[in-house]
């Protein structure tokens, strides 16, 4: 057992679930979409980045890259949040939580496919 | 390419470190913005107030940051003033830490190491002109490489010695001079060097070690065949070896140098002075001859420059007796050799008082200097030589009136950067000193001319190739099927009666080499031309050959009509011609 890839693949599948909870829900209902899940998945989800850092492989390389996809769409999710409800004073709108969990949908696509290739590149090297 | 690979490792080094911190800054963020937002604060209108995420991250902001902005947007219950101090310093201290992290890993050595070489391979491919490489920047490569920024030849350079690199960085070159500290002879700093680039035109070895510059001349053979291969040398069995890497070889050994120069000035008067000027050596004149005088030298010191210099003044049948502290060497047989340290009691010994010149020629130029002393003693009369090794006794040697100071290092520098520059040279010194009747006054001539066309100008000694990419006029016309004149292309485009101030020396064209041409010689594509002349008449020369409408000018004393409207009304006006008169 490597330690590392414990904590590795803790980190990745913990982001996955976290987004998909968030993801769950009506999509225009803010009753539905809690922001401190949203905070939760963003930071896990960087905490993930981070530790692909370094990671000479190929296999690294393309997590790194997935995993931020799944930050900057979060991110951009978070930031329009924030304006909605800080700046512009609109509120959560049925418009805009749609279209924030929307963008966090496109994130999970994001963490899906790290799952995937996290999952297969561990199925090869038992193979 | 070697590059990426090292700008990958710089990365891959900057991630792995910065991971640990990172996820540490991650963690104390979130723990503490978290902890701000479940902390119940102050009551406003009976309502106990909350603080959003957002508001969290910007007090966390502040506070990591030392900033400290106060409390918003309400004031802080205590129990949220107690966490913010628990926050305020974790997170401080946490920052510390990344950022400590950050300044250690800029302090690594190998990191520095990989930065320097990822800058220094980025820097080499920035080179689009043909460049090369110089292993070694010590007296002579620094002689060599003011010369090559003089001549607008940009130069890569390799030295182990981190001082020499330092002080290179702080010379204003007025071309790109890549420069990396590092063996020159380990292959992958050769590549990082651009050995295998198109436009590396030669590997210059010329570090302080025999040796290295062997194992550098070869590498660079192996690693690149067609690469130009020059290196400096003074053991024999070493010369050996270099001669049979094939290829480009040119062994440049400054005593044989100075020797063949000497021989050449000994039967043609003008030589020395010519060479020097061309060399743009400081008091050089072409007023000015010198000649070594025939008669008995006197040879001090039996070293390498003894040796050659004896062996040419042996060929001319003069007498000579050497000093040196050491025996003669077995298999040669010299007539007087005194063995022992120069002094003024060897000196009488070998006849200082009739002989008429001496040769001060050992390693050290403190003796050298008081050799010279000594001899003017006996003789005030000596034609006089004197080795100078190190460059920085310059002052000392200029002081003292001596009819050559030969300085191996700027011997060699010089010998490299026209091998460099100006391929054709030697084809030219090689037909002037050829012992044929007439070559003399030949010499003479060239001397003539150019004392008359340069004068005490600088001299700018040019190769210039007529191909494409460098005189874009010319080769239009060639392609038109028109000929273009040698003494056309050497007269003044701003007017075309007078001729620019150069001497042509050499033409090769294919493989024939045409020795002070004249000037009804037509131009082909790719001759090469050696030239030399003053700075301006080099810069009018190139722009003739660039400009269809100079080279029109020059060759029909007439303009040229440039735009449209122009050659329209000239065509209205003047059926024939598409001439306009100035």
């Amino acid at each position: 057992m490597n330690l590392e890839k414990v904590i590795f693949g803790f980190f990745v599948v913990l982001a996955l679930t976290l987004n998909f909870g968030f993801f769950l829900g009506e999509m225009d209902n803010p009753a539905h979409h809690n922001v401190l899940e949203l905070f939760a998945v963003i930071v896990v989800n960087l905490i993930a980045t981070v530790l692909k850092f370094g990671d000479r492989s190929q296999i690294g390389a393309v997590l790194l890259a997935t995993s931020l996809v799944a930050d900057l769409e979060l991110i951009a999710a978070a930031t329009y949040w924030t304006f909605a409800v800080h700046i512009t004073g609109t509120g959560l709108t049925p418009e805009i939580m749609s279209s924030i969990v929307s963008l966090t949908g496109g994130a999970l696509l994001a963490n899906v496919i790290s799952a995937i290739i996290l999952v297969s590149e561990t199925l090869f090297n038992r193979l | 390419m070697a590059a990426s690979v090292d700008l990958s490792r710089v990365t891959f080094i900057v991630m792995r470190e910065m991971r640990g911190p990172l996820i540490a800054l991650l963690t104390v963020y979130s723990v503490s913005i978290l902890g701000m937002v479940f902390i119940p604060g102050i009551e406003v209108e009976g309502e106990i107030q909350y603080m959003s995420i957002f508001h969290a991250f910007y007090f966390m902001t502040y506070t990591a940051t030392t900033t400290g902005f106060g409390e918003i947007p309400v004031e802080f219950s205590n129990a949220q003033r107690f966490w913010a101090i628990i926050c305020l310093y974790v997170s401080v201290i946490t920052w510390l830490f990344a950022i400590g992290t950050i300044i250690r890993l800029f302090q690594n050595p190998f990191l520095v190491r990989a930065l320097s070489e990822w800058q220094f391979s980025r820097g080499v491919q920035r080179i689009d002109s043909p460049f090369v490489i110089v292993c070694g920047f010590g007296d002579t490569g620094s002689v060599l490489m003011r010369g090559l920024s003089d001549y607008g030849f940009p130069a890569v350079i390799i030295d182990s010695n981190e001082e020499r690199i330092k002080a290179l960085q702080l010379r204003n070159y007025k071309v790109a001079t890549p420069s990396f500290c590092g063996d020159a002879s380990v292959p992958k700093h050769l590549l990082e060097g651009g050995l295998r680039r198109s436009n590396c035109k030669a590997v210059i070895a010329i570090t302080n070690s025999e040796e290295v510059n062997l194992k550098i001349s070869a590498l660079a053979r192996l690693l690149n065949p067609d690469v130009g291969v020059i290196t400096m040398s003074k053991v024999e069995i070493f010369e050996e070896t270099l001669a049979t890497l094939g290829g480009e070889v040119h062994i440049v050994d400054p005593f044989k140098t100075f020797a063949k120069v000497l021989a050449a000035s000994m039967r043609n008067p003008g030589f020395y002075s010519f060479n020097n000027w061309l060399v743009r050596d400081k008091g050089a004149s072409l007023e000015r001859y010198i000649t070594p005088p025939i008669g008995t030298w006197v040879v001090c010191g039996y070293g390498r420059m003894g040796y050659e210099v004896n062996r040419v003044l042996g060929k001319y049948g003069i007498n000579t007796a050497v000093i040196d502290p050491h025996d003669s060497k077995e298999d040669e047989y010299i007539e007087r050799y005194i063995v022992g340290r120069t002094t003024s009691k060897t000196l009488s010994q070998a006849g200082i008082e009739n002989a008429v010149g001496i040769l001060s020629g050992t390693d050290d130029d403190g003796h050298n200097l008081g050799i010279l002393l000594n001899a003017r003693y006996f003789n005030q009369d000596l034609f006089t030589i004197v080795r100078q090794n190190r460059h920085e006794n310059e002052i000392a040697f200029k002081a003292t009136t001596v009819d050559m100071i030969m300085q191996p290092t700027l011997v060699a520098a010089r010998k490299i950067l026209f091998l460099l520059i100006a391929p054709l040279l030697k084809t030219f010194f090689r037909y002037l000193l050829e012992d044929k009747p007439g070559r003399q006054e030949i010499m003479e001539g060239v001397i003539h001319a150019l004392r008359q066309k340069v004068g005490n100008e600088e001299p700018h000694l040019v190769t210039i190739d007529f191909t494409r990419a460098k005189s874009k006029a010319v080769i239009q016309l060639l392609d038109e099927g028109k000929k273009v004149l040698l003494g056309e292309l050497i007269r003044d485009p701003r007017g075309r009666d007078v001729p620019l101030d150069l001497v042509v020396f050499v033409i090769k064209s294919g493989e024939q080499e045409i020795v002070i041409p004249s000037n009804s010689y037509e131009i082909q594509e790719n001759d090469q031309i050696l030239f030399c002349g003053t700075g301006l008449a080099h810069r009018l020369f190139n722009a003739t050959i660039n400009s269809e409408y100079k080279l029109f000018y020059i060759q029909h004393g007439v303009y040229k009509p440039r735009s449209h409207l122009t050659k329209w009304i000239i065509n209205k006006m003047n059926k024939d011609g598409e001439v306009t008169h100035h």
